[in-house]
């Protein structure tokens, strides 16, 4: 059928258009917003409490990877997880290899700097910690919409000011980005120099970084009245025209997932066990 | 009320109490394979910044309790706040990554959204502000925005913007042109002391944490002293664009920009050196890093290494962040300022609606 | 439903002079009023008047009376008075909610802030697109349609919150031609099924295809007013700062180059 009947048929039936609420395409997916969130979360922080090599490791295959394969998005994953994380890991190899007081155990030598075994051990810890904790939360980048969840919260209690404000922020900074574009192009017609020292292209950010914020300011005159104008301030919550669905299942899993976390934590600050 | 204000500072001295006894009363008591050498004296920042967010939460729990409502958090949250907010976040998102990806400078500059809101709207629209700025940017912002890192500094942005807040209902960003010399120079002075008093403190504690290996600081090494000359360079001209501000246009309240940027600052340091410490080992990826491994070649572990690298990036990032925030409100007409709840504290004096008279009114609705 | 304006003045905040004063107006159900004068003359102050949202949203101080059906809108909160007059601006995106991934749920934005039932929210919503004839772009990202689907999808929204009086504030200004012809046909559409609407407007043609009334502005206060087709011939209006629509300039023009004007006048009314 094409689109436009389809649409019309909808109109006619008075009922919730099918391009709202569409479930995800595989069951990971279709897990309530609130536990994949649960899950990044409890995975990151617990990837910290465990220390070391191995567990963040393992965590990384249990939590991260085995519903990656699950949710059909691996390749994304490791595509975008290792960018995610390449910036702090090259810093963490160069600074804890070469700048590690504490070590002693010489490899090697360029220059004054010394790289050492104790170094490379701290910063291959780091760097599973990093993996781990960028992979459980581009997990749930690649698998929720951030609407989904703003409306779960919603639905469970969140003010819909506070919803509307992280609604609101995920469509400007794009909208930002592509401002700061358009300003660029028009600055460089007026022969501002984008390219060159990195003074040169400090002193050109300030005629463009300008324009952004002082335009995206200005139009939250006009802004605050379109909305006022359509029931803005009207207190209270407001209607939702859907919600993901939630499973008891899924909201034990959820508990016992903050339980298990805090534990670990109680269990390494007060050094328990080994 | 009182009741409200009660449970929220008895919850603030449990907290506090617990945390810094769970740090071992000063000493290292953690698990040093898992926290990487965080020391009592090093965290106590966060956990007071800990305890002041939950307080605040036990107070909101109370006022819910009693009225039902939380009417005097709400209050600040007219709908030109919360207008304004995603414009914030999303200035402290572009900005801040922009900056660590681009410019590997050692500052941030991503928490000018925030500090706008806190000195416009209050402290809490300014903390709630720096709490979804970090939440988004790790969560919810795609690539390459997007920063593995800055979820776990949520608490940071939160007590950045609850600082903002209480220093533009101070006053302290309003315009203060066209002063006479003499004040203008008395409050020279008084800023330079100010800042020179400041370092000497930092100094001090400086020297009690690093005490015996204070002899190693002297060190030729190259990076150090490049970075020590590049963190010099941004000292120096935010130095300079203030002094522009106070002489040429003879405006006093850049002497309140500076003090006020370092206060923060100093307070972001403390609070964020055991977060990137103990959980990152002291590397987030930005331009601050090289800072780190500048300390750390000097001789310092990675507890006191990060605090020496946030002393000196948070205090020169947060004020040329408050300098931004008093150009933006600068050039911001009367109309766009004057309508949110600080408005009125960073107008000019004299600046005002004409009092009602022969049946002119207000808005009653 | 009747919106009157008596004996209004509104002073913006921190304004030592009036930006409007003695504005007497009425609109009734079903006409369609045009809000016409040069820039700076006070048109859109008197839209955000008429809608309340001055002094509501933006401060400032107000004079004179403004009732519905009689009775006295000075208390009514925001919310309320939206559901009775909706006003549309000028700019097209500044009037996207931002929360919004389809028109649709744009569109929906207003019902739901009333926490209207579900079933009410969505046939509205529908409803609304319908009128517009937008249910096509239903499913479409607010942010990637033209100047004057947005401004179309603006006006659905308004509706949504079945005003009884839409205020429109130069709708087509910021648009191509292309979107000036979608929004005027849609309004003339609205206006034929018996919608009550004032709408501001520099451009007299579109003036002369819709309105039944108008009414101008110069310096806050109302100089002219009477029937569409007297107003736009009023030799006055150049130096009142509007420009008449083509035809009568044409008419004008060629009296004054002593032609017979009967001529043109049976080309346009004639066949």
């Amino acid at each position: 059928m094409a689109r436009s009947d389809r649409l019309t048929e909808a109109a006619a039936g008075r009922g919730l258009p099918d391009f709202l609420g569409r479930p995800g395409p595989t069951a990971y997916h279709r897990l309530n917003p609130l536990t994949k969130a649960t899950i990044a979360t409890t995975s990151a922080v617990a990837a910290v409490a465990l220390g070391g090599l191995i567990g963040p490791a393992v965590l990384l295959a249990v939590a991260v990877i085995a519903p990656a394969i699950a949710a059909r998005v691996l390749r994304d994953l490791a595509r975008t997880s290792v960018l995610l994380a390449l910036p702090i890991a090259i810093s963490a190899l160069v600074v804890n290899l070469f700048f590690y007081p504490e070590g002693q155990t010489e490899l090697f030598r360029i220059g004054p700097v010394v790289a050492t075994a104790e170094g490379l051990r701290f910063a291959l810890e780091i760097l599973a910690r990093i993996m781990a904790i960028s992979g459980a939360v581009t997990l749930f980048y690649l698998t929720t919409h951030s609407s989904d969840l703003v409306i779960d919260l919603e639905r469970r209690g969140i003010s819909s000011r506070v919803a509307f404000v992280a609604n609101a922020s995920v469509q400007t900074v794009p909208a930002m980005v592509e401002r700061a574009g358009q300003i660029t192009d028009a600055q460089r017609a007026r022969g501002l120099d984008t390219e060159g020292s990195v003074w040169r292209r400090l002193r050109g950010i300030v005629p463009i970084v300008g324009p952004v914020i002082l335009g995206s300011i200005a139009e939250v005159e006009e802004r605050t009245m379109a909305l006022e104008a359509r029931g803005f301030t009207r207190p209270g919550r407001r209607t939702l025209l859907w919600a993901p669905a939630d499973r008891l299942a899924e909201s034990l899993v959820r508990w016992a997932l903050l339980v298990g976390v805090v534990a670990l934590i109680v269990v390494r600050v007060t050094g328990i066990l080994p | 009320m009182v009741v409200r204000w009660i449970a929220a500072m008895l919850v603030f001295a449990i907290v506090a109490g617990v945390g810094l006894i769970g740090f071992g009363n000063f000493q290292t008591g953690i698990d040093e394979e898992v926290f990487y050498d965080i020391e009592g004296a090093n965290s106590f920042a966060l956990v007071f910044a800990i305890a002041v967010v939950v307080a605040f939460v036990a107070y909101a729990a109370v006022e819910y309790a009693q009225t039902r409502s939380l009417s005097s958090i709400t209050r600040q949250f007219d709908t030109r706040t919360i207008v304004l907010m995603p414009v914030a976040i999303a200035i402290n998102i572009v900005l801040g990554a922009a900056v660590a990806s681009a410019l590997k400078i050692p500052i941030y500059l991503d928490s000018i959204g925030t500090i706008l809101v806190g000195v416009l709207a209050g402290p809490i629209p300014g903390a709630l502000t720096g709490l979804l700025t970090n939440l988004l940017w790790t969560y919810v912002v795609p690539p390459p925005f997007n920063s593995g890192a800055a979820a776990a500094f949520a608490v940071v942005a939160v007590v950045i913007g609850v600082m903002a807040g209480f220093i533009g209902r101070a006053g302290w960003l309003r315009p203060r042109p066209n002063r006479p010399m003499r004040s203008l120079v008395l409050w020279a002075i008084v800023t330079v002391a100010v800042i020179a008093g400041m370092s000497y403190l930092a100094y001090l504690g400086y020297l009690a944490i690093i005490g015996p290996i204070a002899v190693e600081v002297a060190n030729d090494n190259a990076a150090f002293v490049v970075l020590g000359y590049l963190a010099l360079a941004l000292v120096a001209g935010n130095v300079l664009g203030l002094l522009y501000l106070l002489f040429a246009r003879r405006d006093l309240t850049a002497a309140f920009v500076v003090v006020g940027g370092l206060l923060t600052g100093i307070v972001a340091a403390l609070i964020s050196a055991p977060i990137a410490a103990g959980v990152f080992g002291g590397v987030t990826g930005a331009g601050t890093d090289f800072l780190v491994a500048a300390f750390r070649q000097a001789g310092l572990d990675v507890a006191n290494a990060t605090l020496g690298q946030g002393l000196i990036s948070d205090p020169i990032d947060k004020v040329t962040t408050f300098f931004v925030v008093y150009l933006i409100i600068i050039a911001l007409p009367l109309r766009a300022k004057a309508r949110f709840p600080q408005g009125e504290r960073l107008v000019e004096r004299g600046d005002g609606t004409p009092t009602d008279d022969d049946g002119w009114r207000g808005a009653t609705a | 439903m009747t919106l009157t304006l008596a004996g209004v003045g509104y002073r913006y905040a921190g304004a030592s002079q009036a930006a409007l004063l003695d504005v007497d107006l009425e609109l009734r159900a079903g006409e369609v009023v045009g809000l016409a004068g040069a820039s700076e003359s006070g048109k859109t102050t008197l839209c955000l008047v008429a809608a309340g949202l001055a002094p509501r949203a933006i401060g400032g101080l107000l004079r004179g009376r403004i009732a519905i059906d009689g009775a006295d809108i000075d208390t009514w909160p925001m919310h309320r008075l939206s559901q009775q007059v909706g006003i549309g601006f000028q700019s097209p995106a500044n009037q996207l909610s931002q929360v919004a991934v389809t028109a649709f749920e744009e569109v929906a934005f207003g019902p739901m802030n009333l926490a209207l039932p579900r079933d009410e929210v969505l046939g509205r919503t529908w409803g609304a697109l319908e009128t517009l004839g937008i249910v096509g772009l239903a499913e479409r990202d607010p942010r990637r349609l033209s100047g004057g689907q947005q401004q179309l999808l603006a006006i659905a929204g308004l509706l949504a919150m079945r005003p009884a009086h839409l205020v429109l504030d130069e709708p087509t200004a910021q648009l191509d031609p292309q979107g000036t012809r979608l929004v005027t046909d849609a309004l003339a559409r609205l206006a034929t099924d018996g919608a009550s609407i004032l709408v501001a407007e520099q451009k007299a043609d579109v003036l002369a295809a819709l309105t039944s009334r108008t009414v101008v502005l110069a310096a806050g206060r109302v100089v002219l007013t009477g029937a569409t087709e007297d107003v736009l011939r009023d030799p006055r209006l150049p130096e009142l700062g509007v420009t008449p629509p083509a035809a009568v300039r044409m008419r004008h023009a060629m009296r004054g180059g002593g032609v017979d004007a009967g001529l043109l006048d049976e080309a346009l009314t004639g066949a």
